[in-house]
């Protein structure tokens, strides 16, 4: 899922302070997982809005944020609520607050979280981070995904950097590469990995923006 | 061809010292100590932005040694620059007449003083060795023709302390097939650890490897050491031996620890050089090659 992290209030005040009325959008999917874009964060921040002396014209749960056509027609039944306000608060990914970004040119579009990152939740509402979308999957070498868990990428074994297995970056969290060694040795798959030298990356699968069209099964940077 | 590579592959035992580039413009300092320095060594190691703390760059470092005579090291990370800036930079430095580098992944930029830069290894050391390799076979790192080869003498680093050691050995292994000439291992504290890796390394016939070694000035340093340089593990009983000592006392015995690792490599054969680290004054150089020549 798509990771995100409420603003302070701080941030979120500094982006608001000229507006008095508005409507909230949250999202059903990941934000909803997080606890950054169901009711109850909608409620909330619309009980501190409220406080502050600023109106709630009305809000509304997105199915799924990002899905840009099917938001399109959940909004519509919401004109009136919409139209009333100076400002829309999306409370979404990135992903989700551009969406909203689109239908509306003349009314700010303001997020209220930061997007943090792909990830997994292990406990509620706690998130590890596992994969950096980088458009070229070495699972199946590497055992784990050591481009993301590696916080420098490495491809073909741990830095020299670790000490008693620990990351030189966290010392509470365990290299990537001695994890993915251990998972590399139970699997007898040591020796084929050193056969050959993995990379170097083609980084250019992660260019931003890209574009994929699975009709034509065909990820372009520019289209 | 690079003077370290004719010594090295003669036979000769060499010492090699580090020196960090100043932070700043004032390159005076640093000349002065190479001035001393390259009677006392064979070569001198330029680091690169080391514990990714921003300093001048070891290109310049490195030819402003050779314009004095003193063959220089390139120590190059995979830190900051992309692999057209690696390649870029190496052609330059070798048009300055920079034959030797020594290549690593490099400190991760959080460790640093510009913690917020974004972090690059676009490629990583392995990679790197190849790319250099290809460089002096007169080919990119596509393998696309070059006007010309360079002829750099290529060095791997090592971390013999590393735990566990299993995959430090494997990646020892695959930078060798990658086509290092020469390794430099992480400073070594107990013989015992180096000889764990030698033992390794012993397979691979003819393997150069110089070893790091550091001569312990002051409690703080370390205390440092021990607990922020990346993959070095000081052992606990030589923190607790020092940790006793009077303050005034550190320095001598620094000396002495020093002195008995290099001896102990030279008396037993165990490599072809040391490689002196994180030195503060040519006189700690000098105090350790005259005790080890006094015992040679």
């Amino acid at each position: 899922m798509i990771v995100t992290k409420q603003k302070t209030i701080d941030e979120i005040s500094n982006y608001i302070d000229q507006y008095k009325s508005f409507f909230l959008v949250g999202c059903s999917e990941c934000a909803t997982l997080c606890g950054t874009g169901n009711e109850e964060a909608i409620l909330n921040l619309k009980e501190w809005l409220e406080k502050e002396g600023k109106k709630v014209t009305g809000w509304f749960i997105a199915k799924t944020g990002c899905q840009i056509l099917g938001t399109k027609r959940e909004l519509s039944v919401y004109k009136q609520f919409l139209d009333e306000a100076d400002c829309i608060l999306v409370l979404s990914c990135g992903a989700g607050t551009q969406t909203l970004n689109e239908f509306f040119e003349d009314k700010p579009v303001i997020p209220v979280n930061d997007t943090l990152f792909i990830g997994n939740m292990r406990r509620l509402k706690e998130f590890e981070e596992k994969c950096r979308a980088c458009g070229e999957c070495f699972l199946a070498i590497t055992g784990l995904c050591v481009v993301t868990l590696c916080p420098k990428s490495m491809l073909n074994g741990p830095c020299g950097g670790y000490r008693d297995g620990k990351c030189e970056v966290n010392s509470h969290r365990k290299c990537a590469w001695i994890i993915a060694f251990d998972i590399l040795n139970k699997r007898d798959l040591i020796d084929r990995f050193y056969e050959s030298l993995l990379g170097p990356k083609d980084w250019s699968k992660a260019n931003s923006p890209r574009h994929y069209s699975v009709k034509e099964k065909k990820v372009e940077f520019t289209t | 061809m690079s003077l370290l590579r004719e010594k090295l592959l003669k036979g000769d035992f060499v010492i090699t010292v580090e020196m960090t580039p100043p932070k700043g413009p004032d390159i005076i300092p640093m000349l002065n100590k190479l001035e001393e320095l390259k009677y006392l060594t064979d070569a001198v190691n330029f680091t690169d932005n080391p514990s990714a703390k921003m300093r001048l760059c070891s290109m310049a470092a490195c030819k402003l040694s050779l314009d004095i005579d003193f063959e220089p090291v390139l120590q190059m990370t995979c830190r900051d620059r992309n692999r057209i800036a690696i390649q870029s930079d190496l052609l330059g430095a070798y048009s300055l007449g920079i034959k030797n580098v020594l290549v690593m992944t490099g400190d991760h930029p959080t460790l640093g003083d510009h913690k917020e830069a974004k972090p690059v290894y676009d490629i990583d050391s392995s990679v790197l060795i190849k790319l250099v390799k290809n460089l002096n076979e007169g080919k990119d790192i596509y393998g696309n023709s070059l006007n010309g080869k360079t002829d750099f003498f290529i060095g791997a680093v090592v971390n013999p302390n590393a735990e566990p050691i299993l995959p430090q050995l494997k990646r020892f292994e695959q930078k060798l097939k990658m086509g290092a000439d020469f390794f430099q291992t992480q400073m070594i504290f107990e013989i015992e650890r180096l000889e764990r890796f030698l033992d390794f390394a012993d397979k691979f016939n003819g393997t150069k490897v110089i070893v790091g070694i550091i001569i312990i000035k002051t409690k703080k340093m370390l205390h440092y050491i021990a607990e922020k340089i990346p993959g070095i593990v000081v052992p606990h009983w030589l923190i607790n031996k020092v940790r006793e000592l009077k303050d005034e006392d550190v320095e001598k015995f620094g000396i002495d620890f020093a002195s008995n690792i290099a001896m102990n490599i030279i008396e037993n054969k165990l490599a072809q050089g040391i490689h002196i680290m994180a030195i503060s004054k040519v006189e700690d150089v000098k105090n350790l090659l005259n005790y080890i020549k006094i015992r040679v």
